[in-house]
Parts: C-alpha cells; sequence; structure tokens
C-alpha cells in the first residue's frame, strides 16, 4: 500500500499530514488524524449523509472520498461551520426546533443545510432547501422538527 | 424548552460509542462464522497472529487460557465452545495497531467447518402448524398458553367466523450510530466504554460471560446514537475486553454497517392467525396462534411471546378466548428488542383483522372498536383492572378527524384507522441522586441520554418542576456504574415514568430539608443572578448562606430517591403454560392515515397522518410531539419498505442501507400530532412514557387505508409496491 503527505486548508487553516494511505477516506483522516469528530461516521457507503463536510464549498460525503482527493483544496467540517455566522444560525435553529434528538445525524444536517444558505442571497426557497437535504438521513425525529428547522434558519439567514 | 444538549449535539461537541480514542488503542475486528450452522473441526489462529501490526488474536481456546472456569459455563460463552448457530457469529477476535491490520487478520483466519441442518424460516421448522405437542421440540424456545371461558362453544355457535393469517418480516432498528466500545482491563478490573441503553444490566451480562464478579466490572456510557432497543444487551463488549485482556491494551471495536445487519438483535419474522367469533354483532371469542421467528435465542431468552400474548387480544374486551404462541429457533442472530418489540407486528394483524370484520359487518371501523373498546372498571383478559386509558377520548377525536377527512376524498384514496396499546415498563427500578448547589441543581446518572430527551431533559423537567427551578440552572452529570446510583436503563418507555419517580422523591428530600431549615412550611427555589434563592412566603434567603459546613465542603444538599414499581400480577389459573408478564401502565394510541393507491404500480404514498397520543400528561409537549413524529415515521417505515430478507441457506440478502429503505425526508407526510392529555399514568405528575407507543399502530392504519382505497386487504407487511401490486392482481 502506498501512502505519502497529504496537505489541505482544513477549516480555514493549512494542513499537513505526514504517510497517509492512497486508500484512506477523508472521513478517517478527519476524525483520526485531525482528531476532528464531530463528522460523524454511519454507513461509510454514502447512504446516511452523517459524514457530510464542505469541500470547497460544496456538499460532499466524506466516506466516498479519498483523502488524498482533496490535496490542496478547502475542506470545511461541522467544528468550522460552528464558528461561522450562517453555521450559527442554523445550529441554533435546529436546538430550537427541537431537531435534535440523538443527535448523530444533527452534523450532516447542518452542514448540508448551512452549505445551502450560504452560498448565496437571496436564499433558496424551502422546497430547494429541503432537496438538498434528501441525502441524509434521520432516524429519530421523523424529519418534522427538522422541516422547522429549515424554516426558521432560512428566516435567520435572509 | 430547549433541551440542553441540543445545541452541543448540533455542533458534533459530544462524544458517542464511534467517538471514543485512548492513547495506546489497538483497533479490533472480528472472525465471523462462515456457516449458518454447524461446528468448528480445526481453527487455526497461527497465520493471523503473525500478520503485521497484529498484537492480539483471541478464540474459543483463550477462553480457557485466560478467563476464569465461569466463562465456559456461562450458557452461551462468548465464542461457541460447540455450535455455531448463526452466519456470522463471532468466533474468534482480533487486535491490530490499525483497523486495516485488524480487518485483514480476521479475514485470514479460515476455519474448518462442518456444516449441520439449516432452518433458515419458520416453515424449516414446522412446515405444517405446530399442535401443542410441538411444545417439546427443542427448537421451540419459548411456548406461551392461556385461555378463559368455554371458547369450543363459543366458536360452535357463532353466526360469523373470521379467519385470517398474517405474516411480518425481520426489522432492523437502524440507528444511524453503529455499536462500538472501547474496553481496557487494569490489574483485574474490566472496564467498558460504550454506546449502550443499560449500563448496569450490562455490567450483570458482562460479570456472567467473563466469569468474573460484578464488582470487577465498569460500564460508562456514552451518548447513544440511536438506541430503539439495540443497544440494550450486551453485544460487542465480550471481544473487546476479552482483546484488551490479552493485549493489555485499550482495544476499540465498532461495527460496520453491514455486521450491524449482519449482527444485530433485531425484530425477526413472525406468521399469526386469527379466528374471531361474533354473534350479535359482538365479538364473542378469539383464538389467536403465533410462530415466532425467535432466531438462535436459547430456550428460555424468548421474552416477545409472553408480551405479544397480551397485545394480540388489544385494548378490547376479551372474555372468551384462546392464545397459543411459539418462539421458534432458526438460523439467525438472535431476536432482538425494537421499539415496542414485536407490537407493531401484533397490532398490524390485530387490527387489520378487527377492521376487516367490521366492513365484514358493514360497520364503521372506529364505532366497531369504540363498541368494543375498554371501558373504565373494565378488567384485561388476564384479570387485571385497566388503568386511565385514553383509548376512548382517542377514537372520539380520530372519528371527528375522519369525518373532516371524508368529505372530498379523491378516487384512490382511503382512510385507515388503528389503536395501539402499551404498557411500559415502569415496573423496573431506579435509583437517583441529586446534589443542589449554591448555583444549581446537578442530577448524578449512570446512563447517558439515547436522545428521546427522556434522561438529559425529562428528569430535569421533572425536578425542576418540584423544586422550582429553571430548567437552565439544572444539569444532568453522567457517571459509570461504579459511581452513580443504579437504574434500570433506558427501554420500555419507562425512564421518565420509573427513575422520574426517584427523581421526584429525591427533589422533594431536598425541599423537606429546606423548609425544615427555614421553619416554614414549604419552600420554592428561584434563581437570581446565578444563585439560588430559597423562598418561603415573604422570605428569601440565598441558598449559600443556609447551607452547613459540610455541605458547604460537598459542595451542596445531596439527597438520593428510590423507585421500584409495585408488583403486579395476572390471573394465573388462565395461563396454562408459560409466562404472560402483567401490564405495568395503560397507553393508547389511535392513529388515522390517508393514502393513495396507484392502481397500476401498487405504490402507496401516504397523504396525510393524524396521531392522537394519550401521554397522561405531557411534561414537555414539544418534546412528546417530537416523539410521536418520530414513531410515525419509523413505522411508516415498517409499514412500506423495511424487510430484511433472508435466502433459503440463512444469508441476509439486503446487510445495508442500499437496499433496506428507511424513510427519507421527501416520503414523510404531514404529519398532525395530538396529545390526550388526563388520564394520569404512573410517572411524575401523571405522566406516561411515549418513546415506543406511536410506532405501534402505524403499519395497521396503512394496511387498513390500503383496503380502504382498494378494497382488497394485503396480509403481509411490509406493503411495498409489489406486494400491494399482487394483491390487487396487477401481478
Amino acid at each position: 500500500m502506498n501512502e505519502g503527505p497529504l496537505a489541505f486548508t482544513l477549516n480555514g487553516k493549512p494542513r499537513r499530514f505526514e504517510r497517509v494511505p492512497d486508500a484512506e477516506r477523508l472521513l478517517d483522516t478527519l476524525r483520526w488524524r485531525a482528531g476532528l469528530k464531530g463528522t460523524k461516521e454511519g454507513c461509510r457507503t454514502g447512504g446516511c449523509g452523517a459524514c457530510t463536510v464542505l469541500v470547497n464549498g460544496e456538499p460532499t460525503l466524506s466516506c466516498l472520498v479519498l483523502s488524498h482527493e482533496v490535496a490542496q483544496e478547502k475542506v470545511t467540517t461541522i467544528e468550522g461551520l460552528s464558528t461561522e455566522k450562517v453555521g450559527r444560525r442554523v445550529i441554533e435553529a435546529f436546538a430550537e426546533a427541537g431537531a435534535v434528538q440523538c443527535g448523530y445525524c444533527t452534523p450532516g444536517f447542518v452542514v448540508a443545510l448551512a452549505a445551502q444558505l450560504g452560498s448565496g442571497t437571496p436564499p433558496p426557497s424551502v422546497e430547494t432547501l429541503l432537496e438538498g437535504l434528501e441525502g441524509n438521513l434521520c432516524r429519530c425525529t421523523g424529519y418534522c422538527a427538522i422541516r422547522k428547522a429549515v424554516e426558521t434558519a432560512r428566516e435567520a439567514t435572509r | 424548552m430547549t433541551r440542553s444538549d441540543a445545541e452541543p449535539k448540533a455542533r458534533g461537541a459530544l462524544g458517542y460509542g464511534t467517538d471514543l480514542e485512548a492513547p495506546g488503542m489497538l483497533w479490533a475486528a472480528l472472525v465471523r462464522s462462515p456457516i449458518p450452522h454447524g461446528r468448528i473441526v480445526r481453527m487455526d489462529l497461527s497465520a493471523a497472529r503473525k500478520l503485521p501490526g497484529v498484537v492480539a488474536v483471541v478464540g474459543p481456546d483463550e477462553l480457557r487460557t485466560l478467563l476464569p472456569k465461569g466463562a465456559l459455563e456461562a450458557d452461551q460463552p462468548i465464542f461457541p465452545l460447540d455450535e455455531i448457530r448463526y452466519r456470522g457469529e463471532p468466533i474468534a477476535a482480533v487486535a491490530a495497531e490499525t483497523l486495516e491490520q485488524a480487518r485483514r487478520a480476521a479475514a485470514a483466519v479460515v476455519p474448518e467447518v462442518e456444516s449441520l441442518r439449516v432452518d433458515a424460516r419458520i416453515e424449516d421448522v414446522f412446515p405444517e402448524w405446530p399442535s401443542e405437542a410441538a411444545a417439546k421440540d427443542p427448537r421451540v424456545v419459548g411456548h406461551v398458553h392461556a385461555r378463559h371461558g368455554d371458547v369450543e362453544a363459543k366458536f360452535r355457535n357463532a353466526e360469523l367466523v373470521h379467519s385470517e393469517t398474517y405474516r411480518t418480516p425481520g426489522v432492523h432498528q437502524m440507528a444511524l450510530e453503529p455499536h462500538a466500545c472501547l474496553a481496557e482491563v487494569h490489574e483485574g478490573t474490566f472496564r467498558v466504554r460504550t454506546s449502550t441503553q443499560t449500563p448496569f444490566g450490562l455490567r450483570e451480562d458482562l460479570a456472567s460471560i467473563l466469569g468474573i464478579p460484578e464488582s470487577r466490572v465498569i460500564v460508562e456510557g456514552t451518548w447513544v446514537g440511536g438506541g430503539f432497543g439495540g443497544k440494550g444487551a450486551m453485544l460487542l463488549e465480550p471481544f473487546a475486553l476479552l482483546l484488551a485482556l490479552a493485549s493489555g491494551r485499550p482495544v476499540k471495536l465498532s461495527l460496520t454497517y453491514a455486521e450491524e445487519f449482519e449482527l444485530g438483535r433485531t425484530t425477526l419474522p413472525s406468521i399469526i392467525r386469527l379466528d374471531t367469533a361474533v354473534q350479535g354483532g359482538r365479538i364473542v371469542g378469539r383464538r389467536v396462534r403465533l410462530l415466532l421467528d425467535s432466531g438462535a435465542s436459547l430456550p428460555g431468552r424468548d421474552f416477545a411471546v409472553g408480551y405479544s400474548i397480551g397485545f394480540l387480544l388489544g385494548p378490547y374486551r376479551t372474555e372468551t378466548y384462546e392464545i397459543e404462541g411459539f418462539a421458534v429457533q432458526t438460523n439467525k442472530p438472535p431476536f432482538g428488542p425494537h421499539r415496542a418489540p414485536f407490537a407493531p407486528q401484533s397490532v398490524f394483524a390485530l387490527e387489520s383483522h378487527l377492521d376487516g370484520l367490521a366492513r365484514r359487518l358493514s360497520e364503521d371501523p372506529i364505532a366497531f372498536r369504540q363498541r368494543h373498546a375498554w371501558h373504565a372498571g373494565d378488567r384485561t383478559a388476564y384479570d387485571q383492572p385497566v388503568g386511565p386509558f385514553g383509548l376512548e377520548a382517542g377514537l372520539q377525536a380520530a372519528a371527528r378527524t375522519a369525518g373532516v377527512w371524508r368529505t372530498g376524498l379523491p378516487a384512490g384514496h382511503g382512510i385507515g384507522v388503528a389503536c395501539g396499546f402499551w404498557s411500559t415498563g415502569v415496573g423496573a427500578g431506579g435509583e437517583a441522586r441529586l446534589r443542589l448547589q449554591p448555583d444549581g441543581l446537578v442530577i448524578l446518572e449512570g446512563e447517558r441520554e439515547i436522545g428521546n430527551g427522556s434522561v438529559v431533559h425529562g428528569l430535569a423537567v421533572v425536578a425542576g418542576r418540584v423544586l422550582g427551578l429553571p430548567i437552565e440552572s439544572i444539569r444532568v452529570e453522567y457517571g459509570d456504574t461504579a459511581t452513580a446510583p443504579f437504574d434500570s436503563g433506558v427501554f420500555g418507555s419507562r425512564t421518565l415514568g420509573a427513575l422520574g419517580q426517584a427523581v421526584e422523591k429525591a427533589a422533594r428530600s431536598i425541599a423537606s430539608t429546606l423548609a425544615t431549615r427555614v421553619e416554614a412550611k414549604e419552600v420554592r427555589l428561584e434563581t437570581k443572578g446565578g444563585q439560588v434563592v430559597v423562598v418561603a412566603g415573604r422570605r428569601r434567603q440565598k441558598l449559600v448562606d443556609l447551607l452547613t459546613p459540610k455541605e458547604r465542603a460537598a459542595g451542596g444538599i445531596e439527597a438520593a430517591g428510590k423507585y421500584y414499581g409495585p408488583e403486579r400480577k395476572v390471573d394465573e389459573s388462565r395461563v396454562v403454560a408459560g409466562t404472560v408478564y402483567p401490564y405495568q401502565d395503560f397507553v393508547a394510541s389511535v392513529h388515522l392515515v390517508e393514502v393513495e393507491v396507484d392502481r397500476e404500480t401498487g405504490h402507496v404514498r401516504v397523504v396525510r397522518y393524524a396521531a392522537f397520543q394519550d401521554v397522561g400528561t405531557a411534561v414537555d409537549p414539544a418534546d412528546v410531539a417530537g416523539q410521536v413524529e418520530g414513531g410515525v415515521v419509523m413505522g411508516l417505515g415498517t409499514a412500506l419498505s423495511e424487510e430484511m430478507l433472508w435466502t433459503p441457506d440463512a444469508r441476509l440478502a439486503n446487510p445495508g442501507l442500499l437496499d433496506y429503505r428507511v424513510p427519507r425526508l421527501q416520503d414523510v407526510p404531514p404529519i398532525q400530532v395530538e396529545l390526550i392529555e388526563g388520564f394520569a399514568g404512573a410517572g411524575p405528575f401523571g405522566a406516561k412514557g411515549i418513546g415506543e407507543p406511536p410506532i405501534i399502530p402505524v403499519p395497521a392504519a396503512v394496511a387498513n387505508a390500503v383496503a380502504d382505497a382498494t378494497g382488497t386487504r394485503v396480509f403481509e407487511l411490509p406493503l411495498t409496491p409489489e406486494r400491494v401490486a399482487r394483491a390487487l392482481k396487477l401481478l
């Protein structure tokens, strides 16, 4: 198995990791090398959305990306988003709407929604925003409170 | 009221089982049986031991060499010593420096095995419906039989007998977080941090399987990324602990989703036969026969049949009945609890059956249920008094809403109703320790929040309500099983009802201590500038000024509370064989759903949904509504798409999210939740536990709506397009 150094921008800061195997996934680099465990490990097959991060601002399933694919790119995780204005508002909207139960899916939802709300003005319609969350699974809430959170987050970022 | 864990969870700041890490930690992988039933003839672990990065490999031999004798005497040892009972059963385990190395080493173990006959399905064990003599068959691991009244006479004299057979499949909890734990062994103490619903139950089971005293086991729960029953029992912890013992290092073990499906303890298939005798338009007799696939459960370990035996008669007057259930051993992983274990399946059969009978009698299905429902003062089929119960209120509300929906119902649409009934596990005991500090209240608990809010929020709401404290000044702190007070665990919708009462008692004891101290009849607390203030009439004093020197040293006033539910009994003279569990509390759910059925494809679209939920008292209405919404949507999965599929050689054919379809955001209809209050439950302030009840009636309500839309009944879950199309003779 080949391995090599990997450098990319993580939450706005340049980071470099040594001896990263070619087959390592971005999810594992973030969680076990960078120690950023807010990005959750779910199905590892692209089916649940719990591991969603931003690569150059685009929502991306980090379990399906090889770490070396993001060399020199910009990666933003939930930890980065939670220090930004849009991210904060989305987090607060989820908490206040009762959209967080076990919370395992929540960072993935927050990242996927914040990406859409941060991408420009005016914000997309609620329907468009919800379509952007169709790849994210939640087993606790029945999505009802998540819909509410989407509506309030959209209002808050207008 | 916003939950205190919501914001930190949303920004990814709280640690789950999968997030566990320790310095010097090894990663583990399991070696799993390639056959569903048989014996290991030879298993050579030496090749795996020589692979790069491998630190420890353990198999059946290590149970002998590393653990006390008790580990070999457990009825289900950590690794099978004799028979392999299901495909994928762990037969050895590996710990290595990296996960990749551990998996490679696990794959390098190729056991020589001898296959035995495979029973993949109930029908493989019993091609014909078993007679009572079958109870002696070694593959019957549970048998329950109950009867009351002259059943034969009622059926002989009936003007109509309605007979049907229903089938239900295996369904998986599919919590987002896979099982994960981290084990360490230091100087004879076995310590495991794990994503669990039941730290204390786990401590007991680990002590037993490891052959060591309970005092040598410490369990610490992490935040749980969804439980739904799937994290209610021991699963990975023994393997991780054994590897930690063998390697002398911390060991992390977590499952892939494929392993979750192949190893997880889930709901398994069933066949349910129902016969109802009718005289003068009334139900006068019922026969229920149940065959439940128990997987590799051992004799005496079945629990589901004993529960179902209650729920299969429903919340209806049933004086004359005979009911018999067999738990059947097959070569699948053992049956395990899943949000209201087996109730959605029992209720699917019963409520479909009643709906069909009402239609056969040309009666409105809601009115038919109202005529037979338990009323105040009724007794159950096993002669327990029916407690306060919101069923009639729910049916009345459902009738009103159904009337509105009927008006202008488009062609191809149908409306279905179903009632659910649940008795919570409120009898299971728990203890609480509270500390009132100068700046707020701390509740010490041994189990973490699993998601429904009952621990992190429900307990705080209860304590706040007793003492008058705002929720923001109350904090739940988590200990491990060595430091925290005992509790039975988060299951059976019991946490708020049982543990909540322990918290309530402890809070009242603090209030009474303070009242004595300020020489008042009663006190109320409030906070001002971050300080707890004790209010007695017009007098207000800072708590900090009322503490004794000893309390100041301890950080505040401590109090403990205990709650162990009263013993309840069924009339044993009605139980012919096995165990019928008594009801602890009476929780009603009435659900109404409108569907549209595509007459070409058989696809069922859920148009709208209404859930009328008996909650006793809602201690946090928004939170409890969230439980109802979540339960309904999980139930829609059971109703429409979730089905574990096994091949004839007991291989799970769909072990993953791509082929096991759970509800997604776009599948969810508008859901109207109406909380029914006023029928007090056993919990604090009359609360009832609501974690499980909302899933129960969903599959039945959907099936009844499909029958309403099409005039055709589907007798098997889930109602996939293919199954509906076949019923409609489109295929």
